[in-house]
C-alpha cells in the first residue's frame, strides 16, 4: 500500500490542496494516466485545481467546477501560471452542471462526496 | 449526494469513468513522529460522529446511483496518504480546527516521551478510499 505526502508548516496557509496527496498519487492509485489521456475530465468540487490541473497535462479538455469563487479564482490564476490552456475553471454547483448531457469521459469526485 | 451522481451521470458518456474518492472513516488515523527517514506511529486518532455520520451518507449515495443502474462499479481500493507537521504543537493546531478528526490523540506514548519529542517533524497518516464506476 503506497503512502503519498504532503507538507504543512506554520508559514504555509492551510488550503486544501496542502493537505491532500500530490494528484499525479491519487492519478495512479486509480489506474495511471491512461484513465485520462486524450479524455475530456471533469473535476466535480475542484477546489484551488489541484487534481484538475494533474490532468491537464495528459487530458484533451479539462474543467474544473467548484461553488467556492475565490477557489476558482485561485485555481484559474495556477492554471495561467502553468499554461495550461486545456483547463477551463467555473463557479457551480454539483447538482446543477451547466455542461451538455454525455459531454465528459470521466468525471472526479475526489473528496467531494 | 444522489443528485450529484445522478448529474454526475447526465454529463457523462456510456461507459465513462466516475472516479469516487474519499477519506476513509473505516480505519483509524495515525498520529506519527518522525524518526530520522522513518515515521512511527505513536497515537491514534478518530474520526468525528458527525463525518462518519457524513461519510455513511455518501456510501449510501453511492448505492443508490448502482441500484438505480445509472453506475456500475469497476474496481475499487485504498491508499495511505501523510501530511507532514513541522512539530507537534502544528499538528495539534491542525486537528483542533478540522472537523473530521477528533481533536484528541489516543496516544501510544507517555507525556514525557511527548514532550522531548515536541519539536520534531510528525505527521497524520490516514487512509484514502478509492471506487471507479463506469456508467451505464
Amino acid at each position: 500500500m503506497v503512502t503519498s505526502t504532503s507538507a504543512v508548516g506554520r508559514l504555509l496557509p492551510a488550503i486544501s490542496s496542502l493537505l491532500r496527496p500530490p494528484p499525479e498519487d491519487e492519478l495512479r492509485e486509480y489506474g495511471g494516466l491512461g484513465l485520462v489521456r486524450r479524455k475530456r475530465v471533469i473535476d466535480i468540487g475542484c477546489g484551488d485545481g489541484r487534481m484538475a490541473l494533474g490532468c491537464a497535462p495528459h487530458a484533451s479538455e479539462v474543467v474544473g467546477v467548484d461553488p467556492d469563487p475565490e477557489a476558482i479564482r485561485l485555481a484559474r490564476r495556477k492554471a495561467r501560471e502553468l499554461g495550461a490552456g486545456n483547463a477551463e475553471f467555473k463557479v457551480g454547483v454539483a447538482q446543477e452542471l451547466p455542461f451538455a448531457d454525455r459531454h465528459f469521459d470521466v468525471a472526479i469526485l475526489s473528496w467531494t462526496l | 449526494m444522489v443528485d450529484a451522481l445522478k448529474e454526475a451521470h447526465r454529463i457523462l458518456r456510456p461507459r465513462g469513468i466516475l472516479i469516487d474518492a474519499r477519506p476513509d472513516s473505516r480505519v483509524f488515523a495515525y498520529a506519527e513522529r518522525r524518526n530520522g527517514t522513518r515515521y512511527r506511529q505513536a497515537g491514534v486518532i478518530a474520526t468525528t460522529r458527525e463525518e462518519l455520520v457524513n461519510d455513511r451518507t455518501s456510501d449510501r449515495a453511492v448505492a443508490t446511483a448502482v441500484r438505480e443502474g445509472w453506475f456500475r462499479p469497476l474496481r475499487a481500493g485504498r491508499f495511505w496518504h501523510r501530511v507532514i507537521f513541522e512539530d507537534r504543537p502544528t499538528m495539534q493546531r491542525y486537528l483542533d480546527d478540522h472537523a473530521r478528526f477528533g481533536h484528541r490523540v489516543r496516544w501510544m506514548v507517555d507525556p514525557s516521551t511527548r514532550r522531548r519529542w515536541e519539536a520534531d517533524p510528525w505527521a497524520i497518516r490516514r487512509a484514502v478510499r478509492h471506487g471507479l464506476l463506469e456508467r451505464i
